[in-house]
């Protein structure tokens, strides 16, 4: 039997995943919007031979923007034009349940399965952030439990899209002139509480069936819904113990409805500072926490916490205090993460800013080579990992530097693949292929 | 020193596998074109080789409209085909310097969402995307959680507001509002970025973009309705606008009709381009190109012809008639597109058309000119148009995909160029260059009184 390997996503942030990332030397920020900077690391991920790459996003631009990049191509359209100078990698690109129309989602994320040849992948989000109501026509931000009630029914919708057109249905015979089987194409007649819609989609069945269904909330109703859909969870954690956790009820789920648990992959995230010794790993941290501005950690810190700290002494301990009760903001796993931190660390204001200005609120390493694969090994072989998404602080060169010293470490010890097994996103993910919910309908009738 | 001469700009329409409705079953033909990415590679290619100024697809957000008919509906090979800004954003990584024009609709879109993904295709592109901005003239209702298709007025005044909206929300960023100031740790000029606060009938957006200024300033506007609401929208808003026309007096009389209403908006006649569909079905002689014609039309299935004749009848029952009974007149008034149903209409009445008369009419080009002729003959066809006031530019209509357009590239492109009405080079990296339109002011950026060329 093969040893169980990693899966290894390159989570691309603009300008890199420390919050001043940016401002590092050997960043490129003008590069953000420029197409061949994400070609580069496209094909420099593909070449190191990682499942994919993740994007992202959210339809509103944020409120802190002075001092951070926080502007960047649509998605969609970014891993699409990606896809056609790459041959192998994963593309895996967030899209909001609660501000698109199933139908136009259904159509885009297919359509880019056909143009990639199967390597999309979908992160299903709610949309965290509020100030996306005010770009949509709505008052208010539908809370937390509506979005995910929103979600359960928009996944139904566009599944059901997504299998419309069963896999044989395309005959294309031009000497008897019949192109496709109208037997093999369904009207989905969806109607529910959120949403009605006929179908059937106006693309054929795309290569994977479907994209590969991504989640990044790791709240109650969350999990819930990772359990029932998903076949990669994104998640955030601090440490070992958390995430072993996590990554055990998340399982245990699965097992509980009857889905296989190698079927959902736990992809923690993981924010490496490498050096060739521990002190030059910790220095260039230093560098980069240098290189923060408080007006912008402390906007971060406002919208995972609720508090307003600007004017409080940084150096003072963190008001633990004041963070008031919120029923809403209580299931968001990223404010649970932070009390976390400030319950167990007892951080001043500023050691707290600097522990989520490295990858807000993920997990950060910093050391060695060595002692980063080490770290991935602990929690890949001790129950809190399938793989990780890789965040560098900064880009090209953050990456560069994983690709570059940790990874020949992790292939010496057989954590990872030398190579592709695979075409498609779920050959790398060890996923399998659904079939179309009308094949097996049919298969009944017959 | 002279000016240079006028030119006809050109651009590829495609369909699949052409736009005969027949295509795919031709042996020239790459069956599955819809879903063949190579193919439309291939295609673009080619385009790109000839110097066109822009590749065009059409698009509707449903199936195409399903025939009630069985027979017919799986012998139709367009219910499967490729989102077109996807597909544009793949093939514009391959490409250098022909425009992308999507058609995207105004009906069945958000401001936001739409906006961002145009943005951020002329960011890929490096400034070769375009807009074709669309009512969606069928009723898609039916995939969508609005309450039946809107009115055809009804349509147009919400595209009216989205029109402005997603222009606006392309200049929520001015030029130059990013320093991304290493040392003093400043990314944005937050004097350069702009929340629109837009409340609307139809829509309330507050902005600003996430995504910077496209590189075009504006991705090219282009519009394709040429009912009174479409000439109003795009004699006010659009920068090309896509028509049908079937004899020189008519294209001219729309020419100089949209051309007339521009100044009232401030507009100067060549900021709007016009651009009217040609089918050209190619033959070394007359004669052979006859029989090009026939080869491709025999190819209707008959379930095909009569699904065709029921939708231009808009459901009515045929089944009284045979092919070779002259055509009842068609039904008058329609909520769905306007313009193009008084065209067929007027076929019926100028021809005095048989039934089969009237689909082969229509199997083609759905109304648009069709040319069957000589290379020189279809240059000439052009020509006269162009000098006659009645195009700027012209879509080219392939009827048969790849070959249909590799016909044209090879003997029609060169004749063109030996009389100096094309290019021999591309005028610059973006549409907007090749098309010789202006790089749009920035509105807020005119608002606080700073002009463009700052």
């Amino acid at each position: 039997m093969t040893q169980r390997q990693l899966h290894l996503n390159l989570f691309v942030y603009p300008g890199g995943h420390h919050e001043a990332g940016w401002r590092y030397h050997g960043s490129d920020p003008d590069r953000v919007v420029d197409i061949s900077y994400y070609q580069e690391l496209a094909r420099k991920a593909e070449a190191a031979k990682f499942d994919a790459l993740f994007f992202a996003d959210g339809p509103a631009l944020a409120d802190n923007i002075r001092y951070a990049s926080r502007f960047r191509l649509e998605p969609l359209t970014t891993i699409t034009a990606l896809a056609a100078v790459t041959q192998r990698i994963g593309l895996i690109a967030t899209a909001s349940t609660t501000y698109s129309e199933p139908y136009n989602l259904a159509r885009l994320f297919a359509s880019v399965d056909h143009i990639s040849n199967g390597r999309v992948g979908w992160n299903i989000v709610t949309t965290g952030a509020a100030q996306a109501a005010q770009n949509f026509g709505l008052d208010a931000h539908p809370d937390h439990g509506d979005r995910y009630g929103r979600a359960h029914e928009f996944l139904e919708v566009v599944t059901k899209l997504w299998d419309s057109w069963q896999d044989d249905a395309l005959v294309i015979d031009p000497q008897t002139g019949i192109f496709a089987d109208d037997d093999k194409i369904h009207e989905i007649n969806h109607v529910g509480a959120h949403f009605r819609v006929r179908g059937p989609l106006n693309l054929s069945r795309s290569p994977q069936g479907r994209p590969v269904y991504v989640q990044a909330g790791s709240s109650e109703d969350g999990r819930h819904f990772a359990a029932l859909h998903a076949e990669a969870i994104f998640t955030a954690h601090q440490n070992l113990r958390n995430a072993q956790d996590f990554y055990a009820d998340i399982k245990a789920r699965l097992r509980g409805i009857g889905r296989n648990p190698d079927h959902l992959k736990v992809l923690p995230g993981i924010s490496p500072y490498i050096g060739s010794t521990t002190a030059e790993a910790e220095a260039l941290h230093d560098e980069f926490n240098d290189l923060t501005q408080p007006a912008y950690s402390l906007g971060v810190l406002r919208r995972m916490t609720g508090l307003e700290l600007s004017g409080h002494d940084l150096d003072g301990p963190f008001p633990r205090h004041l963070i008031a009760p919120d029923p809403d903001r209580a299931e968001a796993s990223r404010f649970k993460l932070v009390l976390d931190i400030v319950d167990r660390e007892k951080p001043t204001i500023r050691q707290l800013l600097h522990r989520i200005a490295g990858a807000r609120g993920h997990w950060v390493t910093v050391g060695t080579p060595e002692k980063i694969a080490d770290d991935i090994q602990t929690w890949f072989e001790n129950g809190a990992a399938d793989g990780f998404n890789v965040m560098p602080p900064w880009l090209h060169g953050g990456f560069d530097a994983f690709v570059d010293h940790v990874l020949p470490i992790l292939r010496k010890r057989g954590l990872f693949r030398h190579d592709y097994q695979g075409q498609t996103l779920r050959d790398h993910f060890g996923l399998p292929r659904p079939d179309s919910l009308y094949a097996t309908e049919t298969k009944r009738s017959a | 020193m002279t000016t240079p001469r006028r030119q006809i700009k050109l651009g590829a329409f495609l369909m699949a596998t052409g736009h005969h409705v027949a295509s795919w079953r031709h042996p020239d033909a790459q069956a599955d074109g819809g879903i063949n990415v190579a193919h439309y590679r291939k295609v673009v290619e080619t385009a790109e080789k000839a110097k066109f100024d822009l590749v065009f697809v059409a698009d509707s957000p449903a199936g195409w409209p399903r025939a009630k008919d069985r027979e017919a509906q799986q012998r139709s090979s367009q219910g499967a085909h490729f989102e077109p800004l996807t597909l544009w954003s793949a093939l514009s990584q391959v490409t250098s310097h022909i425009g992308f024009v999507a058609t995207a609709s105004t009906t069945y879109e958000d401001p936001y969402l739409l906006a961002r993904r145009f943005a951020s295709l002329d960011h890929l592109s490096g400034g070769r995307a375009a807009w074709n901005v669309v009512t969606t003239g069928a009723d898609v209702s039916h995939n969508f959680q609005i309450a039946g298709h809107p009115a055809h007025a009804d349509r147009y005044a919400r595209a009216e507001e989205f029109v402005d909206l997603v222009l606006d929300l392309w200049d929520s960023h001015e030029d130059g509002a990013f320093p991304r100031d290493k040392d003093s740790g400043i990314y944005v000029d937050l004097d350069r970025v702009h929340q629109l606060n837009h409340k609307g009938t139809h829509f309330s957006v507050r902005g600003p973009l996430n995504v910077p200024r496209p590189v075009q300033g504006h991705p090219v506007v282009v519009q394709a309705g040429a009912s009174e609401p479409g000439r109003r929208l795009a004699a006010r808003t659009a920068e090309m606008i896509f028509t049908a026309n079937q004899t020189l007096e008519d294209a001219q009389a729309f020419y100089a009709d949209v051309k007339r209403r521009l100044p009232a908006y401030g507009r100067s006649p060549d900021q709007l381009l016009i651009v009217p569909g040609i089918f050209p079905v190619l033959g070394g002689t007359e004669a052979e190109a006859q029989r090009n014609h026939e080869e491709i039309q025999n190819l209707i299935h008959p379930a095909i012809a009569w699904e065709i004749l029921t939708r231009h009848y808009q459901g009515r029952d045929l089944s009284g008639y045979s092919l070779d009974d002259r055509a009842p007149p068609l039904p008058e008034s329609t909520e769905l597109n306007k313009s193009r149903l008084t065209l067929v209409s007027d076929l019926v009445s100028r021809g005095n058309l048989t039934l089969r008369q009237l689909y082969l009419a229509v199997a083609g080009a759905r109304g648009h000119r069709e040319v069957v002729g000589t290379p020189e003959q279809i240059a000439d066809a052009m020509q006269q148009w162009f000098e006659n006031g009645a195009a700027d530019a012209f879509n080219i209509m392939p009827p048969v995909l790849p070959r249909g357009l590799d016909d044209f590239v090879a003997e029609v492109v060169p004749i063109l160029r030996r009389r100096g009405l094309f290019r021999e080079e591309y005028e610059g990296p973006t549409l907007r260059e090749n098309l010789g339109l202006q790089r749009p002011e920035n509105r807020f950026a005119a608002r606080r009184g700073i002009s463009a060329a700052e």
